[in-house]
């Protein structure tokens, strides 16, 4: 399978849209043209990601685009940009979109229709403590090195991401020890500058 | 001070949403003590919204937004924060007990049936939370003041969140908001601390097997989900 991140520089226009402002317009005012606006910007993407993951018809990804930019429509009121940058809250909306949509068309678990992944990860995850520097200079730096990660990490970050693939399942795929997977991650996010978890590694396998 | 967290990967396939449900509410419910783990979380999330952003574009169908707007009819909310979790209430309506005591998080999974706690000895007591799912089994165990559970072993992981109060083992003492992982082959006999009842949140991957002489069936055993 292919494996890629557009390695060519995004262009960042400083003065092109603010996908932000449009979210807030969108929230406060139920501006249809700023939903518009960010329905052609961000559909494409989402469309994207979502044929990366694979096992998605582009039928069905098209109507995951659409069940997602309905929910961004509903939930746009909450949305505060101090919290979240557009493209964060629009993955986390994509994410939980995918989760249900997968459980929804898996026998084994029978469906407990009022559990939605909304719901099950923490509606306020994003409104925390840190500051709004915290998080812009965390998107900076990733912005800066995503491009220049060995391939063999950004592949595990791609399958995990695009696929919603835990570390074991990315290990199983690519015949590797789950031990290569979890250092690849950590070197990766070593290497974006994020923070990792307190605990490091140390503790078992758990996937 | 919590002393231990989910590590980075668990944290990533949580980000990544590959979890399942059980261990998903396990890390949720971590991450209500956890400003750090917090944190990690949050830098995860910019992570796939720069990687959405960077993603390859899909062209879509011409009509695609002009459908979308049509399906725009549905109410907005009105104010941010009081969207109601669907199918949560008062949770004190249902546990008084615990209404106050359990992360707000919680509650909403609390309310799908009652809790029926079962004695699996004169300290220890259980009650699974069903969430339709049956890779895993979701369940609170309480201990009571200066209890001490049965020793027991791990067929399976075992993932732990402390809820209220403490509890020690061989290995050391746990305080609210720690995340535990047990893994297969790992023996241990959790004890309440003197001062109050502990209670925990645990996810199953496969029945856990009591050592001592004396127990044969493995109570624990009981609480399959539904």
């Amino acid at each position: 399978m292919s494996i890629s991140i557009k390695s060519k520089a995004k262009m960042t226009n400083p003065s092109g849209p603010d996908w932000n402002a449009l979210l807030v317009k969108v929230g406060s005012h139920q501006d249809k043209a700023a939903f518009g606006a960010l329905f052609s910007h961000f559909g494409p993407l989402l469309k994207g990601f979502l044929l990366k993951g694979g096992g998605v018809e582009p039928e069905q990804a098209e109507e995951l685009v659409q069940e997602t930019m309905i929910k961004v429509w509903r939930k746009a009121p909450s949305y505060a940009p101090t919290q979240a940058a557009a493209s964060t809250w629009m993955y986390t909306i994509a994410r939980n979109t995918r989760i249900d949509w997968l459980r929804k068309h898996a026998k084994k678990n029978h469906q407990t229709d009022e559990l939605v992944a909304e719901n099950l990860f923490d509606e306020n995850e994003e409104s925390s403590p840190f500051s709004a520097l915290i998080q812009s200079r965390n998107a900076s730096n990733i912005k800066e090195h995503l491009n220049s990660l060995p391939q063999e990490q950004l592949q595990v970050l791609t399958l995990m991401y695009f696929q919603g693939k835990s570390g074991q399942e990315v290990a199983n795929e690519l015949e590797i020890p789950l031990g290569t997977v979890k250092s690849r991650v950590r070197l990766a996010l070593q290497k974006l500058k994020l923070k990792i978890s307190p605990e490091g590694e140390e503790h078992g396998v758990y996937a | 001070m919590i002393n231990n967290h989910p590590n980075t990967q668990f944290l990533t396939d949580y980000a990544a949403g590959a979890l399942s449900i059980a261990p998903l509410i396990s890390i949720t419910t971590h991450l209500q003590f956890c400003d750090p783990c917090r944190e990690a979380v949050s830098g995860l999330n910019i992570l796939g919204g720069e990687l959405l952003a960077d993603c390859d574009q899909a062209e879509l169908s011409d009509d695609l937004l002009a459908q979308t707007l049509a399906k725009l009819t549905a109410p907005m909310e009105t104010t941010p924060e009081t969207q109601p979790a669907v199918g949560a209430a008062d949770a004190g309506t249902l546990c008084p007990e615990l209404a106050n005591q359990l992360p707000k998080y919680l509650h909403k999974f609390l309310n799908h049936h009652e809790l029926e706690w079962r004695a699996l000895s004169s300290t220890l007591s259980v009650a699974a939370m069903s969430v339709g799912e049956t890779d895993y089994e979701l369940a609170l165990h309480r201990i009571d003041a200066g209890g001490k559970a049965p020793v027991h072993d791990h067929k399976g992981t075992e993932l732990t969140v402390v809820l209220k109060g403490s509890f020690s083992d061989e290995d050391g003492i746990y305080h609210e908001g720690d995340f535990l992982v047990r893994q297969p082959g790992d023996v241990h006999r959790p004890s309440a601390t003197l001062d109050q009842a502990c209670i925990c949140l645990s996810v199953l991957s496969a029945p856990i097997k009591l050592t001592g002489l004396k127990r044969v069936l493995n109570p624990f055993m009981r609480f399959n989900p539904s």
